[in-house]
């Protein structure tokens, strides 16, 4: 994203995108609680359609679509860029942001006349910040900005943990908020590094000016691990378990789908917008060697749960495993490259549909069984078909088989390992998806068995639809034409500069 | 014409199994999903007496391909499949969980003959073989759900091996293709070329039963009621045979790794044969003569792979086509004699010439599958061990036969119950086809007809019969062997793995602690430093 003028055409969409959900935050604290339901469902729609918008732009033009804030330039002033994966990740989490409000209706919706509830009201606000702070952090183009972003992105994330006001969930909410603090202190302390080395905040000026010094080396280390702490990656994962286990299913949903998808966002920022022209091989491989980690221990914990909300947790510890593989297999500017930049994002996208599909799952499997016990879901999947349907078909995901997104990911990055004679790499690829085939196979084997369940409360039939319909979009990934993968690369610099 | 009836082919099944999804229509589309292997059967046929043609689908990245030995493969297994589904449901409504898991299994059985590319070739591919699991393992029955562990996990491991082929294949390919035919064009000049071949061998040999990778198959076929274990076992298997067929750079003489696939496959012939002998339980001696037979057909494959003979494909082809059909009746057989049925003279000629078929018995149809075979066993020691294979499995047919006429009373109420009336009472009909109607699709079944012929396949099986009533005679009996044999050590191995869990759980335990993650958290900042700095 070399030489984008200050504005373009339909810039101001982008605005708008961040501004929409900020000002549904604004408005539902003034109307208070039994309009905030209403606030936040009216604007899903608008912010699909918008983020929709966005990518059209992005695909009409070929090129990123900015915006100068105040009509200043950078250095001066804050740029909001959008390209292509931005675009991707602005409608992916319009998609899931408007399914998990859909879906948290039944529980958070307060009908006339019952008193209003403090939960109900946080959850409409703080999803409604959620999907603002998403939004720019997909579309921000300046270090510090995107600082902003990422702690609103956390500040809106923790209430939900602790939504329901329970002492374990407290804990797993302060647990989150402190880790993620450490996460921010050490993000910022990078950045105001590279502010002092070079003046300037904005991705495109710094990714011009960076070189290979220890200096900056040192920025990018804080930052990463600071990113790092953030996404959960192992062994940083101490807080996900029981943060993603304890939230109300809708609230786990955006969580573990698209919150711990932004702090990766902004790592993808660093190492392939800002530091594309150094030699980032080696740092490139540690960071794929914790996501190989990640991958063994997320799967064998997930193995070894006995409640499915905490398997689908550590199932997240697991998968964002996979997402870390992009930085050994996409870095450098060769041919297979671009493989691997679509096999990583490929993973995002999957992951983050088949994950919230299976949240949604398991809140319905809790519910209507009045507990999440594995070892008593025999029989289960008779009771429930569309339920159990919906956690196989992200199961399938999962594990990686066709047809599904999970398979996409899977079978681009593989490519890419071997072509770029990097072919550790598919042990632990092949080896999760083996895993993950153990863990999904735990949930479904008993509950497809013969057996009977009591069922407390039959579940209704659109939250069940909603569920069911994120999955298929998780499965409906692995028919994405070849004009996806090229609108993922818009704007991705290739090779920023020549190598000194 | 042929563009239409290969999307038919994969389209009818899609069609029933959208069916069955919606609630409504569930009942009707599984009653009525025998039809769908109908395009595929017209496919097959078409595609048999037709040079090969490739279809592709530029917008969906999906190619299709129909040549004879896939033809032939095709319109054997869609005839099975609808003989079949038509039976067990004009019996009774199976429930919903089996009757979407038959039809999945079915839609992956007849399309992976005709995949014409990585991915649709995958996709098929796991089709066949992961949703299986449902017609087996849905049950409280602790072995049973043991069966259907083991055969997942065999499984979803060959799916990772063939994963990492498929991915190795793509990669050498120069210009992007995933087409099959033209990533096995790059093959021989790939830098993994040995990589991919061990691959392929390994995750096809899964699905075949090849030595170490047999134990799942006994478990499977003795878990599943008959009309299922006769899909699997006659259908679903040829998943493997068309694999092999498919992957192996056949035209390319390879002689270090074909001899060691037709080492393998001899050994995977004889040793099922030596085990299944052990065995009681029909449908266990059954399985182990799939063995023997998938190893028959591997060695056959190997010597192909040796010579560079790409005309192993085809004689192969015919090979496991014939095994399709006689596989499968010679599981409804077992239903037939379980029901009960007045067994006639005929009726055992019958029963004994179909299962004698697999060893090669003259006039039936296994006597010109033998005949195919000679094109890769012409002389030396491959002859010799095809010869001896012949021999094992005239014994193992015998020994299954006996053990046809000593069935339990529970063993023999439950093969009852399992089977589709309709199957028993055109028992006699669906054998004869079974014996007949490979002469029809044979290049000269009139060879099989000369003195010297007939005397060549009549022999070995009459050693075969005369050895196992001799053994019997003496009284020997034979050393007890669990069915599966080799399993036993998977599972105590798998045991020992699972036990580390803890020790996982520990090591979580202690990096979730806060000092744990702090102390963390600097080391992945020095340990990105060091790594830069290098």
């Amino acid at each position: 994203m070399t030489a984008t003028p200050a504005t373009t055409p339909g810039g101001f969409l982008l605005v708008l995108a961040v501004l929409l959900p900020a000002g549904g935050v604004l408005l539902s604290f003034v109307l208070g609680g039994r309009a905030a339901g209403k606030i936040a469902l009216g604007l899903t729609p608008v912010g699909f359609g918008l983020a929709c918008l966005v990518a059209m732009k992005v695909a009409a033009a070929g090129a990123p679509i900015a915006y100068a804030i105040g009509g200043l330039p950078p250095p001066l002033g804050i740029a909001l860029r959008a390209d292509g994966v931005s675009a991707v990740m602005m409608v992916a989490a319009a998609i899931i942001v408007a399914a998990s409000a859909f879906y948290a209706r039944a529980k958070f919706v307060m009908p006339e006349g019952a008193p209003e509830s403090r939960g109900a009201l946080t959850f409409w606000i703080m999803i409604q910040a959620i999907w603002a702070a998403l939004n720019l952090i997909f579309v921000g183009g300046d270090l510090f900005n995107l600082y902003v972003a990422l702690e609103l992105l956390t500040f809106a994330a923790v209430p939900l943990v602790c939504i329901d006001g329970r002492p374990e969930t407290l804990r797993a909410a302060l647990r989150y908020l402190l880790f993620a603090l450490f996460g921010s202190v050490s993000y910022l302390l990078g950045v105001a590094l590279l502010y002092g080395l070079y003046g300037a905040l904005d991705i495109s000026l710094l990714a011009q000016r960076v070189e290979a010094a220890p200096m900056v080396w040192t920025a990018a280390a804080l930052m990463t691990a600071g990113l790092l702490a953030k996404t959960a990656l192992f062994p940083l994962h101490l807080w996900l378990p029981p943060a993603h286990a304890n939230a109300p299913a809708a609230a786990s949903a955006v969580l573990s789908g698209l919150v711990v998808k932004g702090s990766f966002f902004l790592a993808l920022r660093l190492w392939f917008y800002v530091l594309p022209g150094l030699p980032t091989a080696a740092p490139s491989v540690v960071l794929g060697a914790l996501g190989a980690l990640a991958v063994l221990f997320g799967s064998v914990l997930a193995l070894r749960q006995a409640r499915l909300k905490l398997l689908v947790a550590y199932s997240t510890v697991a998968q964002i495993g996979y997402l870390f593989f992009v930085f050994p297999l996409a870095a450098g500017a060769h041919v297979w490259s671009p493989l691997g930049w679509s096999g990583g994002l490929m993973q995002v996208l999957a992951h983050a549909f088949a994950k919230a599909a299976m949240f949604l799952a398991a809140g319905l499997v809790a519910e209507a069984l009045g507990h999440d016990r594995i070892a008593g879901f025999t029989g289960a999947a008779r009771a429930l078909p569309l339920t159990f349907l919906t956690l196989g078909l992200g199961g399938l995901s999962l594990m990686g088989l066709p047809p599904s997104g999970g398979f996409e990911a899977k079978w681009l990055m593989l490519r890419a390992s071997a072509a770029s004679g990097q072919w550790l790499w598919s042990l632990p690829i092949l080896g999760g998806g083996l895993l993950a085939g153990g863990y999904v196979y735990r949930i479904l084997a008993p509950a497809l068995a013969d057996g009977e369940v009591e069922i407390k409360a039959r579940p209704q039939r659109s939250r069940e639809a909603v569920a069911l319909g994120l999955a298929v979009l998780a499965l409906a990934l692995a028919f994405a034409p070849r004009g996806f993968f090229d609108f993922l690369e818009i704007g991705r610099p290739s090779v920023s500069r020549s190598a000194p | 014409m042929i563009e239409a009836l290969l999307v038919a082919t994969l389209a009818a099944p899609a069609i029933f199994l959208a069916a069955g999804f919606v609630g409504s229509w569930r009942t009707r589309a599984l009653v009525w999903q025998f039809l769908a292997p109908a395009p595929a059967l017209a496919a097959g046929v078409f595609g048999l007496s037709h040079a090969p043609v490739s279809v592709d689908f530029r917008g969906l990245g999906l190619s299709l391909t129909l040549d004879p030995p896939g033809a032939l493969l095709l319109a054997f297994a869609a005839l099975l499949w609808m003989a079949v589904t038509a039976a067990l449901w004009r019996d009774g409504a199976p429930d919903a969980r089996f009757g979407i898991s038959w039809i999945l299994t079915m839609f992956g059985g007849l399309g992976v003959f005709i995949a014409g590319d990585l991915v649709s070739f995958y996709l098929l591919y796991a089709l066949v073989s992961v949703p299986a699991y449902g017609l087996f393992a849905f049950s409280e029955d602790a072995e049973k759900r043991r069966a259907g562990a083991i055969y997942m996990a065999f499984a979803l491991f060959g799916e990772a091996l063939l994963l990492m082929a498929f991915a190795l294949l793509a990669a050498g390919e120069p210009h992007g293709s995933v087409r099959i035919a033209d990533v096995m064009a790059a093959l021989p000049v790939s830098p993994w070329r040995d990589a991919i071949i061990a691959l392929i061998v390994a995750g096809f040999g899964m699905k075949l039963g090849l030595v170490p990778f047999n134990g799942w198959m006994p478990l499977n076929y003795a878990a599943a009621p008959i009309p299922a274990a006769a899909v699997l076992s006659g259908a679903g298997v040829k998943a493997g045979v068309i694999g092999l067929i498919r992957f192996l750079p056949l035209d390319v003489a390879m002689e270090s790794w074909g001899n060691a696939l037709a080492a393998l496959g001899f050994f995977t012939a004889f040793y099922g044969a030596a085990i299944g002998l052990t065995q009681q339980k029909p449908k266990t001696i059954l399985a182990y003569s799939s063995i023997s037979q998938m190893g028959v057909i591997a060695a056959a494959l190997g010597l192909g792979l040796a010579a560079g003979d790409a005309g192993a494909s085809g004689t192969m082809a015919f090979y496991g086509a014939n095994h399709l059909l006689v596989k499968a009746a010679l599981f409804l057989t077992l239903g037939f004699v379980a029901s009960g049925a007045r067994l006639s003279g005929l009726s055992l000629a019958l029963a004994a010439a179909l299962a004698l078929s697999l060893a090669g018995l003259p006039f039936t149809g296994g006597a010109l599958a033998k005949l195919a075979s000679k094109a890769q066993f012409a002389t030396g020691w491959p002859a010799l061990l095809a010869t001896l294979s012949s021999i094992a499995s005239a014994m193992l047919m015998t020994h299954f036969l006996m053990s046809l006429t000593a069935l339990p009373a529970d063993a023999a109420q439950e093969a009852r119950r399992e089977t589709p009336a309709v199957l028993i009472r055109f028992w006699p009909a669906l054998v004869l086809g079974a014996l007949l109607l490979p002469w029809f699709f044979a290049d000269a079944p009139g060879d099989a007809l000369s003195l010297g012929k007939i005397w060549e396949g009549f022999w070995p099986v009459a050693v075969g019969v005369v050895a196992v009533f001799g053994w019997r005679r003496m009284g020997r009996s034979a050393p007890v062997v669990p069915a599966g044999d080799a399993i036993v050590l998977y599972e105590c191995a798998f045991a020992r793995t699972i036990a580390l869990g803890p020790v996982f759980e520990t090591a979580d335990a202690r990096l979730r602690q806060w000092p744990a993650a702090a102390a963390s958290l600097l080391l992945i900042v020095l340990a990105l430093l060091v790594a830069a700095s290098i």
